[in-house]
């Protein structure tokens, strides 16, 4: 090493790593055949590593991109010289080869992303199986780092992962058909809104993982809103309005003191007013077409909570409206559960409940343990502590994670209620 | 001034079971410690060693492979660097943060002096 390698060498943008693996896994996979996709993640793992060695000694190269695609490459050509593959790829009429002419373009990048996501969420996966092979493929995290994020351990998100590229195996994707794409694109857009919902739980733990996930969502759905194989972007900018809009309030959910604040005791100051801003220019985006989504209602609800100026002046009203609208596309329990806390606030806890009670009756919500959390908390509105406390404990019952769970003893010894995630 | 050898020993490859993130974390520590001490006109040079590689040795009138440390330790890179005494590189050599990652050793030993050689 000279002298003045090292003074001059490069920063990395933020997370070069980890999105540089999403992309490689990705264009790689598309030579090796998704039957390959743990060759394709080892490979990629070792250009990585590579280029640590030397970039930690020497500095960080003019072109890091550059010289990690070709050691990436290099690493492929040499496992495709091995027999086992070569008989494998010369079978495969279909697939295009690589060869030591292959340069890593934009495009092929940018498509081959697209197809893993595609793939990763294909219908035939389980849901916790997709979140995680979306996260380890082409979100670049580890095992443990996907497990630490969602309370889980190791053992459970490599089960996942294990049983997710096994179903892999036979899904293909043509980017070419528009019908895929068109019909796909609300199974895409739910994982990615799934993962998130959990990093936004508000939770003391694991906070910078947690704020992650959820900025790693809003970047997953910007790769689709950069894709010109999606001609019908409007669920894709409302997400990223709905994802704006309440990462904006991340920061201020939980105190100091790892306590969790509600919405109405929390300090609007802090709110972010540039992610606000972002959900708003995304929210403008489709306001000017005219169609209705599950994601527009719920960014517009999400919206009018960052502009109130205080809990107190929230315009209740047009919340309740705006699920009243989510109702007529979406007539699910969970929706009417959902809007219970702005029909509290319009119409009284006292007809709140009995709503609850009537849902109860005609739904199976009361297996769902956020069902009687949100009843607990009208009963404590109503000062009815003693049937405030039982539900709390039925609820308790009902959860089935570590996390949920301890705030709900929290929750229990204090008798001091918060409003379910949503409204966090 | 005097000049210091730091060799740096692992078992294996430490950095293979780092997450993306913390490989670029590792580069960007120790990126900046490497920085400092060259911008401090002490480092002298700093290298990885690749993976591969053998070990001679003369044995019964000819050279030899082997023999191999029973061990899997492996000097995976060195720097060359100027201190005022073995003190002092031995402090500069505890600021390294690979440390951190508590998987690494570090062996510090003065280059010998020899008048009118080096």
């Amino acid at each position: 090493m000279s002298n003045s390698n090292l003074t001059q060498s490069q920063e990395l943008t933020t997370h070069f790593f980890r999105n540089e693996y999403g992309k490689l896994v990705a264009v790689i996979t598309g030579y090796l055949g998704t039957e390959n996709i743990e060759t394709a993640e080892d490979i990629v793992q070792e250009a990585l590593l590579k280029a640590t060695e030397h970039w930690e000694m020497r500095g960080i190269p003019e072109n890091p991109k550059a010289w990690l695609y070709t050691t990436a490459k290099n690493i492929t050509l040499n496992i495709l010289k091995r027999k086992k593959y070569q008989r494998e790829y010369t079978n495969t009429i279909q697939r295009p080869r690589l060869d030591e002419t292959f340069s890593f373009s934009e495009e092929i990048i940018e498509d081959s992303q697209l197809k893993m996501m595609f793939s990763c969420c294909h219908p035939s996966i389980a849901e916790n199986s997709q979140i995680a092979l979306i996260l380890k493929i082409l979100s670049g995290l580890s095992i443990a780092e996907i497990a630490n994020a969602f309370f889980s351990n190791e053992q459970t998100i490599n089960k996942r992962l294990v049983r997710g590229r096994k179903q892999m195996r036979n899904v293909v994707i043509d980017l070419k058909s528009k019908n895929v794409i068109e019909e796909r694109l609300d199974s895409v857009l739910k994982t990615i809104y799934l993962i998130f919902t959990e990093g936004y739980f508000p939770s003391h733990k694991n906070n910078v993982i947690r704020f992650d996930l959820c900025l790693e969502s809003i970047r997953l759905v910007k790769l689709l809103t950069e894709s010109i194989n999606i001609k019908n972007k409007t669920d894709c900018y409302a997400l990223l309005a709905l994802m704006y809009f309440n990462i904006s309030r991340f920061n201020s959910r939980v105190s100091s003191e790892g306590e969790i604040i509600d919405l109405k005791e929390q300090d609007r100051s802090k709110w972010d007013s540039q992610l606000i801003q972002s959900g708003t220019q995304y929210l403008d985006r489709i306001t000017q077409g005219n169609t209705i989504s599950k994601y527009s209602i719920l960014a517009t609800i999400s919206a009018n909570h960052c502009i109130s100026m205080s809990y107190e002046k929230t315009n209740w009203t047009e919340i309740l409206s705006l699920y009243d609208q989510l109702l007529l596309l979406e007539d699910s329990p969970i929706v009417h559960l959902n809007r219970i806390v702005a029909f509290s606030e319009v119409e009284g806890n006292k007809k709140a409940i009995e709503e609850l009670l009537q849902l109860e009756a005609r739904s199976d919500i009361a297996n769902y343990y956020l069902y009687h959390f949100t009843l607990a908390e009208l009963y404590k509105k109503c000062s009815q502590l003693k049937k405030a406390q039982q539900c709390y404990k039925q609820a308790l019952n009902l959860a089935s994670n570590d996390r949920d769970k301890e705030l709900l003893q929290k929750k229990i010894k204090k008798l001091v209620l918060i409003p379910p995630s949503q409204l966090s | 001034m005097r000049e210091f050898l730091l060799l740096i020993r692992s078992e294996e490859e430490p950095k293979a079971s780092l997450s993306p993130e913390q490989m670029q974390q590792h580069i960007e520590k120790i990126g900046g410690y490497l920085k400092k001490l060259t911008e401090e006109g002490r480092m002298k040079s700093a290298q990885p060693l690749e993976m591969e590689g053998t070990m001679l040795s003369y044995k019964n009138g000819q050279i030899v492979d082997g023999p191999y440390n029973e061990t899997k330790e492996i000097i995976s890179g060195y720097y060359h660097l100027l201190a005022e005494n073995l003190d002092e590189a031995i402090a500069i050599a505890k600021q390294d943060p690979r440390f951190e990652e508590g998987i690494w050793r570090m062996e510090v030993r003065p280059i010998k002096h020899v008048e009118g050689i080096n």
